[in-house]
């Protein structure tokens, strides 16, 4: 599988935004200062599950729900 | 005058009536000090507070204040914001911060006076102070703490000790803290700006830092190799001399195209303690020093144009850069820079916005 971590930073980016342009930057910031760069990562980056455990650790902490692959297939 | 500055190098309590005394008619609604640790801290912000008693008075201590267009020492520097400015004020106290610092009481006070959730508070219409123990290593934890409550800016500095690294302290509606913090959230009835300056450009070389203790903000390896090692291949020196490359050649964490810079403090063994967290799987600039003094002016230019006119400006402004324009006997020209703009600032161990930065001047533009 490729392509959940991304997945998983969108997700996180567009509920704390919630479309404001802002938001989406400082968002986008907070992740990079917390070690997750979202630029790093492609609809074909490979699904390190070491990556996922820290974004579904961080998206809780923003208060942010992720929907898990399983649930979602 | 909406935003009045004072400053004195008297000694308490002749120190407070003096900024009383140069406050004049402003009836603040936040006063704002910076103090030289040799101002005994309870009796400095007890003495604050009294002058003021109507107003949320907060501050922090120093290594060195900026006011009226100078860099000082000894001194204590004063902003007195009044209801043209601010139209409400709300000030909390974040205690025992090595025991993991915990921001939700203060948000809770902050929602009871505002009446509006943390969440949902307009950024565009609130902005917010952060004074924080600058030797309790945790600065990190709290800015993270603070952007999971909130999107609101939280911008600010660590307290200072002029360099002793014995005790800071932050002040609160009369008592000194330490080990501890302190946030301000503001209702502002104008416009502000953030501006972030760092003298800074890219050498072209990256480093990622591969293994670290992030508690220690220590870097054990970068690309796989002893932190030492591949440092001083970056910048180009044998490892023996890589400590007096730190402050011309810190790293930056890109973020947005800008550096955020992660400065290095000292050598342990093979490993490099840094001023500020690097995380594991970091990937980071290797920077070279340009001009403090022009860039910032530079910066001040471009906040100015953006917002049409400066009222007023907190400028957090980091030690390391201090020291540098010290050891260029360049002071008077970065004081010079706020000639004009009723401006303080203070030489702190650490700068505050997003995260915990480091060699920045992080600016709160009114």
């Amino acid at each position: 599988m490729a392509g959940q971590i991304k997945c998983m930073i969108d997700s996180i980016i567009q509920q704390r935004a919630r479309g404001d342009p802002l938001i989406r930057i400082m968002t986008k910031s907070k992740l990079i200062l917390r070690g997750v760069d979202p630029d790093r990562f492609s609809g074909s980056s490979a699904d390190d599950p070491e990556v996922m455990v820290i974004i579904k650790a961080i998206a809780a902490e923003l208060g942010t729900a992720l929907e898990s692959t399983k649930e979602r297939n | 005058m909406p935003i009045a500055t004072a400053y004195s190098t008297k000694p308490l309590p002749d120190a407070v009536a003096d900024l009383k005394r140069q406050c004049g008619n402003c009836q603040p609604q936040v006063v704002v000090f910076f103090a030289s640790p040799r101002y005994d801290p309870h009796a400095i912000s007890q003495q604050m507070q009294a002058a003021f008693p109507d107003a949320c008075v907060v501050g922090c201590s120093t290594a060195g204040e900026i006011a009226a267009g100078k860099m000082m020492s000894g001194s204590v520097v004063a902003m007195f914001l009044d209801a043209d400015v601010v139209e409400d004020a709300a000030a909390a106290v974040v205690g025992n911060l090595r025991s993991g610092p915990r921001v939700r009481e203060a948000f809770a006070e902050f929602e009871r006076r505002f009446q509006t959730p943390a969440s949902h508070l307009d950024i565009r219409k609130y902005v917010g102070l952060v004074l924080v123990d600058g030797l309790s290593g945790t600065e990190e934890r709290l800015m993270e703490e603070i952007g999971n409550r909130t999107d609101v800016f939280f911008v600010g500095g660590a307290a200072a000790d002029d360099l002793k690294f014995q005790a800071t302290h932050v002040f609160a509606g009369g008592r000194a803290h330490a080990n501890a913090a302190v946030l301000v959230l503001l209702r502002l009835k104008r416009d502000f700006k953030i501006v972030k300056t760092q003298s800074f450009k890219l050498t072209g070389k990256r480093l990622v830092a591969t293994q670290v203790d992030e508690a220690l903000r220590k870097v054990v390896q970068f690309d796989h190799r002893p932190a030492v090692d591949a440092y001083a291949a970056a910048v180009g020196v044998p490892q023996k001399q890589v400590a007096a490359c730190f402050m011309r050649h810190p790293l930056g964490l890109m973020v947005n195209g800008e550096p955020f810079v992660r400065s290095p403090q000292r050598v342990d063994g093979q490993s490099m303690v840094f001023y500020c967290q690097i995380k594991q799987g970091m990937q980071l600039e290797v920077l070279e020093g340009t001009d403090i003094v022009a860039d910032t002016r530079a910066a001040i230019q471009a906040g100015k144009s953006a917002m049409g006119a400066i009222s007023g400006l907190i400028d957090f402004h980091c030690i390391l850069r201090t020291l540098e324009l010290c050891n260029e006997n360049r002071c008077d020209q970065y004081g010079a820079i706020f000639s004009g703009i009723p401006a303080i600032g203070f030489s702190t161990y650490g700068e505050e916005y997003l995260g915990h930065i480091n060699q920045t001047s992080t600016i709160l533009l009114f």
